[in-house]
C-alpha cells in the first residue's frame, strides 16, 4: 500500500496548502492579464505565481549570483512544503528518490539569452560582466537541470529523473513514484513537477490558436481556449509500513493509477476520448473501484473546444451518463501544463481532507445535458477521487486516490 | 473493450526485500536494437568497417525514410522525428511486434531542431507570425507520440528528458515494469539531434571542444525489450538490470555493483570522451570500485551527444549478441556526476 505522507503547491491561488485551500473554498481563482511574463501579448490572461525571480529567491534564501531558472524557484518552493510536512530532512533524502515533471525547463532564460549566446559563440567568448554569466543559462536549459536545480537545493537525493510529457508530466511521475514502491526499488519517492510560463509556450500554445483572452470557461458550452498558468506542487509517496514505523500521518492512499496513449493526432484528442477512457478504467481497475464509487473526478478540463467534449465522452464511456461529481479546477490557476497533475492531485487531496468539492469557475451552459459540473465549491465525504491530466501527443493519465488509510 | 490487464495486479505486489536484479527469474530480453548516427544507419557495417569521424562536430548519416515514412508526411517532420519513425518501425519489423506494450523515449533535448526554429525566429522576429509546427515538434514526448500515432499503439507511452541519462532512465521504467509484470515488451528509444548552433554553446560551456577527443554527435536508437522470445527469433542479449543514482559516492556504487552481482572481472564500456572534466570522474570510480574491469570506450565510433549513451547500449548488445563478450556493464556518469549503471549478458 502507498500512503502520500506530504504535500507541496505553488500556484496562481497561492503559496502553499493553506492559501490554495482558502482560494479553493472561497472561488478567489488567480487567472489575471500578464504582469511579470515580458510578452507583446498583454492582451493574455494567465495563472501567474504573484511573486518575481527575485522575490522568489529571496523568500527561498538562493544566492543572487546563481543561475537560477523560475521552473526551479517554484518547484523548490513546493518541494520543501511537500518534505517539511513528511517530517523528512536532508538525512532523509539519501534513500529517497525525486521524479519530477517539466517541459518547459529552463527556457524562460534561455528565451532571454538566446541571441546573446549566439553572439557569445560566434566570437568564441564568455560575457562576465553581470552577476550571473549570462551562458551559465546554457546549463540550466534542459529539462533535468531543472530538476537537479530543484532536488539539490532540498536536500541530496538518492536518484532523480524527469519525465517530460507535456502536461501529463506530473501525473506520469506519480506513476512512476509508485512503481519504484511497488518493485521495492524505495521505500520513499516524491513525485510532482514545476513548470514556469515562457514567452516560448505562451506564443506556441498562441500559434495553436487555443488560448481565450478571457477568463477561461471549462466545461462550459461557450469555451473558447485555455489560459496558461504556472506552479509546482509535489507529493510525498511512501510505502505504508515504512510511514506507519516513522509515525507520520498518512494524508491519503494512493489506490491506482493509469496511463494510455490516444495515439490519434499530436495536439488533439480524439472524440472518442479513446485514451483518456482507457486511463481512467485502469487507475479505477487497480483500485479496484466501480464507477458508482467516484466521489469526485478533478478534470483535464482545459476549456479548449477540443479537450473537454472529449473528456466528457470518456467519462460517458466509464461512468454512463450519471456522471460523478466533477469539476476542472484550471479557472482557478489556469492550465499549468507540466506541472497540473500534480498541482490538481494537491486540490484533491485538500478536497478529500476538508470534505469538499472545488467549483469548476466560470460556468453557465453545460456542453451536453448529462454533463453539468459543480460550479461552486461546496460540502461533500470524498472517499475515491479520480484526477485526470492528458498531455499533447495523447498522452493520458489518471490516478486515483483514497481517503481510507 | 482489452485492457492491460496485467497493469491491474501491480498494486497488491508485495515486493518488500526483493532484490529485482536477482530474485525475479524472469529473463528480460533485448530482441533488437538499431541506430541512426555518423555511422552507416540502419546496419551493423560499424563493426568490421566502421566510418571514422574526422570533424570535431559530425551530424549522423540519414537513410532513405521512403520504406518508412511517405514523402508528403516526412516533409512535416523534422530531422530527429524522421529517424526516430525509422529506427522504431525497424524494430517492430524486426520484431514482429506492432503495438507494443509501452513506448517509452529517452531525449536530453527533444527534437531541438524545431525548439531552435521557433526560439529563433520569436527572438528575431518578435511575437507575431510564428509557426505552429516548430512549437508542436519542440515537445519533447513528440518523438514517442509520433511512432505511437503511425503505429496506432495505445499502450503506456512515457518521455524522460534527464541529461545525458535520459536513455538509461527510459530502460529503468521498462526493466521496473517488466520485472513487476505490468508490460511484457517495451519499445524504447534513445533520440537527440545537435545543431550547429547547439554545437557552438556547447562548446562554450565546455560541454564539448576541440580537446574532447571524440566528435559531437547525434544520435537515434531504437531497441525492442520483452520477456518472451518469438519464435524463430533469437535475440541479442539479456538486459539484467538498471541502476541510476543522484550524485553517489563510490560506496554506493560499490553496492549498487554488489546488488547487481556484477563480478570484479566485468567488461565496463564506459562513456570517455577525452574531456579532463568527464574522464576523471570514470578514472576515479573505475579505479576504486571496478579496478579488475576491462575497459571499452564506444563514444570515437559514435561521438557524444545527450543520447550518447543509448548508442553505447546499442554497440553492447550487438557486441554480445554477435558472441565478442558474454556479458557488459555499460557506465554513464553525467556531468554532474549521477551514475547509470546497465548491466548486458548473453
Amino acid at each position: 500500500m502507498i500512503l502520500i505522507t506530504g504535500a507541496g503547491v505553488i500556484s496562481a491561488i497561492g503559496i502553499g496548502k493553506e492559501q490554495t485551500l482558502q482560494a479553493l473554498r472561497s472561488e478567489q481563482g488567480g487567472v489575471a492579464p500578464v504582469h511579470y511574463l515580458h510578452t507583446e501579448h498583454k492582451e493574455c490572461m494567465v495563472g501567474e505565481v504573484k511573486e518575481s525571480n527575485g522575490e522568489l529567491a529571496e523568500r527561498l534564501g538562493i544566492a543572487k549570483d546563481e543561475a537560477m531558472v523560475r521552473t526551479s524557484l517554484l518547484g523548490i518552493s513546493a518541494l520543501r512544503e511537500a518534505l517539511a510536512q513528511a517530517g523528512l530532512d536532508h538525512a532523509d533524502l539519501s534513500d529517497t528518490a525525486l521524479v519530477n515533471g517539466t517541459t518547459v525547463g529552463g527556457m524562460d532564460q534561455s528565451e532571454k539569452h538566446y541571441l546573446e549566446y549566439l553572439d557569445a559563440a560566434e566570437a568564441n567568448q564568455l560575457g562576465k560582466d553581470g552577476k550571473v554569466p549570462v551562458v551559465d543559462y546554457i546549463r540550466t536549459h534542459d529539462c533535468g537541470s531543472s530538476t537537479d536545480l530543484i532536488a539539490d537545493h532540498c536536500g541530496r537525493f538518492g536518484m532523480t529523473t524527469t519525465i517530460s510529457t507535456a502536461c501529463s508530466s506530473a501525473a506520469n511521475a506519480i506513476i512512476l513514484g509508485a512503481r519504484m514502491i511497488e518493485a521495492g526499488e524505495y521505500d520513499r519517492v516524491v513525485v510532482g513537477g514545476a513548470e514556469s510560463l515562457s514567452k516560448f509556450h505562451l506564443n506556441g500554445f498562441n500559434t495553436l490558436m487555443i488560448l481565450d483572452q478571457s477568463p477561461c470557461r471549462p466545461m462550459d458550452a461557450t469555451r473558447a481556449g485555455l489560459n496558461l498558468g504556472e506552479g509546482a506542487a509535489y507529493l510525498v509517496l511512501e510505502r505504508a509500513e515504512t510511514a506507519l514505523a516513522r509515525g507520520v500521518r498518512p494524508l491519503a492512499r494512493l489506490a491506482g493509477y493509469g496511463n494510455a496513449c490516444d495515439a490519434y493526432h499530436q495536439t488533439a484528442s480524439s472524440s472518442d476520448g479513446e485514451g483518456a477512457f482507457r486511463a481512467m478504467q485502469q487507475a479505477m481497475q487497480m483500485a479496484g473501484c466501480k464507477p458508482g464509487e467516484i466521489d469526485y473526478i478533478n478534470c483535464h478540463g482545459t476549456g479548449t473546444p477540443n479537450n473537454d467534449p472529449s473528456e466528457l465522452e470518456a467519462m460517458r464511456r466509464v461512468f454512463g451518463e450519471t456522471l460523478p461529481p466533477f469539476s476542472s479546477t484550471k479557472g482557478y490557476t489556469g492550465h499549468t501544463t507540466s506541472a497540473s497533475g500534480s498541482i490538481e492531485a494537491v486540490f484533491c487531496l485538500l478536497a478529500m481532507q476538508h470534505s469538499m468539492v472545488p467549483a469548476n469557475l466560470n460556468f453557465a451552459e453545460p456542453i451536453q445535458p448529462w454533463a453539468v459540473p459543480i460550479a461552486h465549491t461546496r460540502q461533500a465525504q470524498l472517499r475515491y477521487v479520480l484526477c485526470n491530466a492528458f498531455g499533447f501527443g495523447g498522452n493520458d493519465s489518471a490516478v486515483l486516490f483514497a481517503a481510507d488509510v | 473493450m482489452p485492457l492491460d490487464s496485467a497493469a491491474t495486479t501491480v498494486l497488491s505486489f508485495s515486493p518488500l526485500m526483493y532484490n529485482l536484479y536477482t530474485d525475479c527469474p524472469m529473463p528480460i530480453y533485448v530482441l533488437s536494437a538499431n541506430q541512426i548516427s555518423l555511422q552507416q544507419p540502419l546496419s551493423q557495417d560499424w563493426m568490421h568497417d566502421p566510418v571514422l569521424p574526422t570533424e570535431p562536430f559530425t551530424r549522423s548519416i540519414d537513410p532513405d525514410y521512403r520504406p518508412y515514412v511517405s514523402p508528403i508526411e516526412a516533409r512535416r517532420m523534422g530531422k530527429l522525428l524522421k529517424r526516430a519513425l525509422a529506427t522504431s518501425i525497424q524494430t517492430l519489423r524486426d520484431t514482429g511486434i506492432e503495438h507494443p506494450d509501452a513506448i517509452i523515449t529517452g531525449t536530453g533535448l527533444g527534437s531541438v531542431e524545431s525548439t531552435e526554429a521557433f526560439l529563433l525566429d520569436m527572438c528575431r522576429n518578435g511575437e507575431q507570425l510564428l509557426k505552429p509546427t516548430h512549437f508542436m515538434q519542440s515537445t519533447h514526448n513528440t518523438i514517442g507520440s509520433l511512432v505511437a500515432i503511425q503505429t496506432k499503439s495505445h499502450g503506456y507511452n512515457a518521455t524522460y528528458s534527464h541529461k545525458q541519462i535520459s536513455f538509461e532512465c527510459a530502460l529503468y521504467d521498462a526493466w521496473l515494469q517488466m520485472r513487476t509484470s505490468a508490460i511484457n515488451n517495451a519499445l524504447v528509444l534513445g533520440q537527440d539531434a545537435t545543431t550547429p548552433n547547439y554545437y557552438h554553446l556547447f562548446n562554450l560551456v565546455g560541454y564539448d571542444g576541440p580537446e574532447m577527443k571524440c566528435t559531437c554527435g547525434e544520435a537515434s536508437v531504437a531497441t525492442m525489450l520483452a520477456t518472451s522470445v518469438p519464435e524463430g527469433q533469437t535475440p541479442l542479449c539479456q538486459l539484467r538490470g538498471v541502476s541510476l543514482m543522484h550524485t553517489p559516492d563510490n560506496r554506493r556504487v560499490a553496492a549498487a555493483l554488489e546488488r547487481m552481482q556484477v563480478p570484479a572481472d566485468v567488461v565496463v564500456l564506459a562513456g570517455y570522451n577525452g574531456l579532463a572534466a568527464n574522464d576523471v570522474m570514470y578514472d576515479r570510480l573505475l579505479a576504486d570500485v571496478l579496478s579488475q574491469a576491462q575497459v571499452l570506450h564506444y563514444k570515437q565510433l559514435f561521438g557524444e551527444s545527450y543520447s550518447a549513451s543509448a548508442l553505447g547500449f546499442y554497440a553492447a548488445a550487438h557486441w554480445i549478441g554477435s558472441g565478442q563478450y558474454r556479458q557488459i556493464l555499460l557506465m554513464t556518469i553525467d556531468r554532474s556526476g549521477d551514475v547509470a549503471l546497465t548491466l548486458l549478458e548473453k
